[in-house]
């Protein structure tokens, strides 16, 4: 009874935090894009050439003639209520920009990280059991020399070399056509997946790696080899699903991080998701494509980092009075 | 141990849905589309995207290109020098105080759903227009226009005061009222979100299709007007960045590459088969000089006032050497405000007359103007003591800006004057506008054929609105309402000749450059486009889509013109890129309406996918928590 | 007391030295990071102003590597070289500067969040430093970007800004564990104000680890600032290698086979980087008791 008292307390403090964090995104996505310079109604009847009564007339009907508080309470109340407004530049409905736009970054960084990771992993395991090894050397140094790389500059050799100068790959877009295949869709999708994975590959392999090393030297892994347990049956069954549990949380997290990973990428790549969408909706100063996408990816990270939270409290229950 | 195979057989599970998932996301994404059929398919790569293909919400350059290409206006653009031309009408008659315009429709158009357009439609577009104040093409009509049809083929455009109406021309495009009287009552941002495939249009194509932030498709109008197009269907990709867009154009992915940069043509000259149109330039780079009287925060250098500083400014730049270096000798120096693609509009100065590149004669201009040099090479104001040092930011939404900005503080160096060169955004830009807190700007200006809101610009009463630096002068008023009351073209052409002539002597700003626009094309697969205006115009429908009804598929000319000696088919002509699996007989089909539109129970198949993977990690673990002491 | 304390500072410090010496990857690192350190420096000596002016540049543009210019010049003629030189000293300052500044805030905000955990002064502070890493960097560093300006002082504002959390999180834990332990409680019943026992005893403990943290820090500075500089958000009037690398990119240098423009900048990107990282990871090993003697 008591236990399921403290699970209880546990998930809803967790929630309850979770819910405290994103009424704190909500404000500071409002004004955080505000201070940002110039009037993005000017700067459409610039490009417009729209006489002053006109602009005028687009700055109402953009609501920004209304003081400042007015338009945050607006604001907040919409987005409440799910309407997450129009887009300043386009007229279009950013849910509806955001949901057209979510599937491409998804895949992107899904396959990207699932292939980051699963690399990374596996070497880390290997390196980090075989310390000083040759691999576990060459690993390290690889792994080290593609996280030190800049994105956007890998990204840039290998659609110069790929797509350009071999002409393997298509050289950008998510598929030829509107009825491309799946395979069409992969056959884009390559050049930004390996950009993402190289990039993260280091990343999960150092993590993997010390975590493998911190948990060899516990004493447990000497007692199960005191035991006689070969190993390969050490590793597995002792080291590794103990050692594997910081990736675990890692992945979880970077399922949230829809947004910094991918604007580069997909800027690099012209692959159309909320990364691409974000850079430009900056140029442009479209607060409310800007608010709806700080909004979702925040969310996500916030209800990525709880589900985290909850599954390793659920389980393990020292972490819960923490 | 049962526990672990039963963790092993659901992790290998969970991998298999995930794995599938991923895999099906191709298709079902695509699952509303049609399938392929033949055709000539021309495709268009671009970097600026059509971000909502709703006519009433164009903004984009390439949104302007798909609705040009989509739609008529009532008198358009002439090919040659983008002067009034006709179209749906086939000729608009003032009456004698002009304040009455009579315009007859021509008699054989239809809608590419079959219905027959008639002045009525045009009657219609206008009040809808003027009804909603879409900014944009409200600006063509006066103040108390009104539209009578006496009959289906006569539209009467009637205004209070004498106006030029239908010779600017108005850069309205038609709509059909069956379409669009339903919303006549909507409020505006409901008639911007109103999505139709296939739009209804009078034009050679209609959108059929668009994947947002992707591409973009257009097929035929059988019920066109006009002279029949070659290709059955033209699709505009985007890409983000130009290296990529080149490398499409190299493997023949995209025939038609527009929106290029300078920096590209020693690449793009380098490749066989590929033809680069360097368009005239639409826009200028604008040095522009502040004058003050903004705000409180408007505190520009006061030697500016002085006309021999700005004169002297002038002729210390060299702005061949800034086309050369900056714009790789694509463009050409600039001279006047009206831009040279207004080709009946713009002024030329004769060579003789030109501010000429002089360091010498700028140094000397200063020196006798008063401006002694002071000790560490720069000048001195004798009025206030203080140096000549400019701010000077440039804009990052203009190309080469910064570049110029640099290379022209090099050269004030020579005369003495310093310029701290500042990259902003330009929201920045912008804001610095409206409060004055600069000396002297780079941005950029581009304007309608009609040089009525170019000239605009620098009126006095557009400080505060459109004017960069708050210049006031009494003459160019003048000059600027007269030119806006003459109802005749040819003195009209006259005193906006005048205009342009006074500006560049007076040196409010200085027009630094016209850089060319850059297009490039696959001489081997497409051929016989007519470029607008002609001769150095643009590939692409910018004003007219008599670009795109003439471009011709390679092999398909050869076959109507010899009878059919020759061996490639209009099929034949796209692609031979490796790695892509779009050929050139491929059509996008019919509505994908919102492109990446995944059916929800994919997403629960992934999600339950990922939980279950986590949910194997997790059960792994247990056994092994098993056998750990208790202690830690 | 003093005496006794510094002298076993001092003897800990030459431990340090001594067990960072025999660790092979941390020694490779400094060595590189020597070898750019110098260049920094030879590039006050070596390159003029007038050798990075646009219009005044003495080469031609564009060349290909040869003799002179040994690496090639850019679109306005400028020698490669000297911009990778000037870019050493721009990318070295702007990452030292940044981290510092985001090891002094985060190192603050983590040991005052773990010192005072468990009162609502700590966990308001432990609630900032998870919002901040909550937020997405990218986004927060284009934004402030463009408030405020693109000067290097406000890239190096911009990057401290967004790194600060991570080392605070870091410092958190470690003063958490700290302050468990039997010494402090002594301390404290001595009469030792809170003041002091941050100062004189947990800042100590906790110097290490922040030590190693920041050189790690350097490194994502250097690759944030990259970034940023590639989205052309970096100040342009500093030539920064990620800023080389941006203008090489505007100037079509892929398509137009200026590979000796476009690939030194980013290979001196990922070399700083990395020897950063050594050094970082030798210190964290030489730190961190666990992975002592576990060799």
């Amino acid at each position: 009874m008591s236990r399921g008292a403290g699970r209880l307390t546990f998930v809803a403090r967790k929630a309850g935090w979770a819910l405290l964090t994103l009424a704190f995104i909500l404000a500071v996505n409002f004004f955080l894009f505000r201070i940002m310079p110039g009037d993005p109604a000017a700067l459409l009847a610039r490009s417009q050439r729209l006489s002053p009564e006109a602009l005028a007339a687009q700055r109402a009907e953009f609501g920004l003639d209304q003081p400042l508080l007015a338009q945050f309470v607006t604001y907040m109340r919409e987005t409440v209520s799910g309407n997450l407004g129009v887009s300043l530049v386009s007229g279009l409905d950013v849910t509806q920009l955001i949901v057209s736009r979510l599937w491409p970054t998804i895949l992107l960084l899904g396959v990207g990280t699932a292939l980051a990771a699963g690399i990374g992993v596996i070497g880390g395991i290997r390196g980090g059991w075989r310390r000083g090894s040759s691999f576990d050397s060459g690993s390290l140094y690889t792994s080290l020399v593609l996280y030190s790389t800049p994105e956007g500059w890998l990204g840039m050799l290998l659609l110069l070399t790929f797509a350009g100068f071999l002409g393997w790959f298509p050289a950008g877009g998510f598929r030829s056509s509107a009825d491309g295949g799946p395979v069409d869709v992969l056959q884009h999708l390559a050049l930004p997946v390996l950009a993402l994975s190289l990039g993260y590959v280091g990343q999960y392999l150092l993590v993997m790696r010390s975590s493998m090393i911190e948990v060899k030297s516990m004493p447990y892994i000497a007692l199960a080899r005191a035991k006689g347990l070969t190993d390969p049956d050490v590793r597995r069954r002792h080291a590794l699903p103990n050692a594997v549990l910081p990736i675990f949380t890692l992945v979880v997290l970077s399922a949230g991080f829809i947004l910094g990973g991918a604007i580069v990428i997909e800027t690099v790549f012209s692959w159309p998701g909320l990364g691409l969408l974000t850079y430009e909706a900056i140029n442009t100063l479209d607060y409310p494509v800007l608010q709806g996408v700080f909004l979702v990816s925040s969310g996500a990270v916030i209800f990525t980092a709880f589900l985290a939270d909850i599954t390793y409290g659920l389980l393990d229950p020292r972490v819960r009075s923490a | 141990m049962g526990r672990g195979n039963f963790g092993r057989w659901r992790s290998r599970a969970a991998l298999g849905v995930a794995v599938a998932a991923v895999a099906m996301t191709g298709g079902l994404a695509t699952a509303t589309s049609a399938q392929a059929e033949g055709g000539t398919t021309l495709t268009i790569g671009t970097t600026v995207a059509i971000d909502n293909p709703n006519i009433w919400a164009v903004n984009s350059t390439t949104e302007w290109e798909s609705v040009t290409l989509q739609y008529d206006m009532m008198l358009k653009f002439s090919d040659e020098d983008l002067s009034a031309a006709p179209s749906l009408a086939t000729g608009c008659e003032p009456n004698a105080d002009f304040r009455v315009w009579t315009c007859s429709i021509r008699d054989d158009v239809k809608w590419s759903d079959g219905t027959p357009l008639t002045a009525k439609d045009i009657a219609f577009t206008y009040q809808f227009v003027i009804d909603h104040g879409f900014g944009y093409f409200t600006s063509y009509f006066p103040k108390g226009s009104t539209f009578e049809t006496p009959d289906d083929y006569t539209l009467v455009w009637t205004t209070p005061k004498p106006m030029r109406g239908p010779q600017l021309p108005p850069w309205v495009y038609i709509v059909p009222e069956h379409i669009w009287a339903p919303y006549a009552d909507k409020p505006n941002k409901e008639i911007k979100q109103a999505s139709m495939f296939p739009t209804v249009a009078s034009g050679p194509y209609v959108m059929t299709a668009a994947d947002p932030g992707q591409s973009w498709t257009f097929e035929r109008n059988p019920n066109f007007w006009g002279e029949a197009p070659h290709y059955d269907t033209i699709v505009y990709r985007l890409y983000t960045n130009q290296e990529a867009m080149v490398q499409a154009l190299k493997s023949g992915e995209i025939q038609i590459a527009e929106n290029l940069e300078s920096s590209l043509l020693p690449a793009l000259e380098s490749i066989p088969n590929v033809a680069v149109q360097r368009v005239t330039a639409d826009t200028w780079i604008n040095l522009a000089f502040n004058f003050g009287g903004q705000g409180p925060d408007s505190n520009p250098l006061p030697a500016l006032q002085d006309l021999q500083v700005r004169k002297a400014i002038a002729m210390a730049i060299d702005k061949q050497a800034i086309v050369d270096k900056v714009y790789l000798g694509a463009g050409a120096p600039g001279e006047t405000i009206v831009r040279p693609l207004s080709v009946y509009w713009h002024l030329d100065i004769p060579d003789d007359q030109v501010i000429p590149y002089d360091p010498a004669a700028a140094n000397a201009m200063l020196d006798e103007a008063g401006y002694p040099m002071g000790p560490d090479g720069i000048r001195l104001d004798p009025a206030t003591g203080q140096p000549l040092i400019l701010r000077l930011p440039t804009s990052n939404d203009t190309p080469g800006s910064e570049a110029a900005g640099r290379m022209i503080a090099s050269f004030l160096e020579q005369v003495g004057i310093k310029a701290e060169v500042q990259p902003v955004s330009a929201g920045k830009v912008y804001d610095m506008q409206q409060s004055g807190d600069f000396d002297a700007y780079i941005w950029y200006w581009s304007g309608d054929p009609d040089p009525n809101y170019q000239l605009s610009v620098f009126t006095s009463d557009q400080c505060g609105d459109l004017s960069d630096g708050c210049w006031k002068d009494a003459t160019y008023d003048a000059l600027y309402a007269q030119q806006g009351e003459e109802m005749n073209q040819d003195a009209r052409l006259a005193l906006v000749k005048q205009a342009q002539q006074y500006v560049y002597d007076q040196v409010p700003a200085i027009v630094i450059a016209y850089p060319n626009s850059i297009a490039a094309y696959r001489t081997d697969l497409v051929t016989g486009i007519v470029p607008v205006p002609a001769g150095d115009g643009y590939l692409t429908p910018m004003y007219s889509y008599t670009s795109l009804v003439t471009a011709t598929p390679v092999g398909a000319e050869e076959a109507t013109d010899n009878g059919g000696d020759s061996a490639s088919t209009p099929a034949e002509t796209d692609s031979d890129s490796a790695g892509s699996d779009q050929a050139a007989g491929q059509e996008a089909s019919a509505d994908t309406g919102s492109g990446g539109g995944i059916p929800a129970w994919v997403w629960i198949v992934v999600i339950v996918a990922i939980v279950l993977v986590v949910a194997f990690v997790v059960i792994r673990r247990r056994p092994a928590a098993a056998d750990r002491p208790d202690s830690e | 007391m003093t005496n006794l304390t510094w002298t076993r500072r001092r003897r800990a410090a030459a431990a340090t030295w001594s067990a960072f010496r025999r660790d092979r990857r941390g020694m490779l690192g400094l060595c590189i990071l020597v070898v750019f350190t110098t260049a920094a420096l030879l590039s006050y000596v070596v390159v003029e102003p007038t050798d990075l002016d646009p219009a005044l540049a003495p080469g031609l543009p564009t060349q290909s590597p040869s003799v002179t210019p040994p690496l090639g010049t850019d679109q306005f003629g400028r020698a490669l070289l000297d911009l990778l030189l000037v870019g050493t000293r721009v990318s070295l300052t702007v990452g030292i500067a940044a981290t510092l500044g985001a090891v002094l805030l985060g190192a603050a905000m983590g040991i005052l969040a773990g010192f005072y955990a468990g009162r609502p002064i700590g966990s308001v502070l432990t609630a900032l430093t998870d919002w901040f890493l909550v937020i997405p960097w990218l986004v927060l560093a284009i934004v402030l970007a463009a408030i405020l300006g693109p000067t290097l002082l406000n890239v190096i504002i911009v990057i401290a800004v967004t790194s600060w959390a991570l080392t605070a999180r870091l410092v958190r834990a470690q003063t958490l564990s700290i302050r468990e332990q039997p010494y402090i409680e002594r301390a404290r019943a001595l009469g030792a104000s809170n003041a002091r026992l941050l100062t004189r005893h947990i800042l100590p403990e906790v110097a290490p680890v922040i030590t190693a943290q920041g050189v790690l820090t350097v490194a994502v500075a250097i690759l944030s600032e990259t970034t940023l500089a590639l989205l052309g958000l970096g100040d342009p009037n500093s030539m920064s290698w990620g800023r080389i690398i941006e203008e090489a990119f505007q100037a079509g240098a892929m398509s137009n086979g200026y590979w000796w423009w476009i690939l030194p900048p980013g290979i001196c990107v990922v070399l700083v980087t990395v020897a950063f990282s050594l050094v970082g990871y030798a210190l964290e090993e030489i730190v961190d008791p666990r992975l002592r003697g576990v060799r």
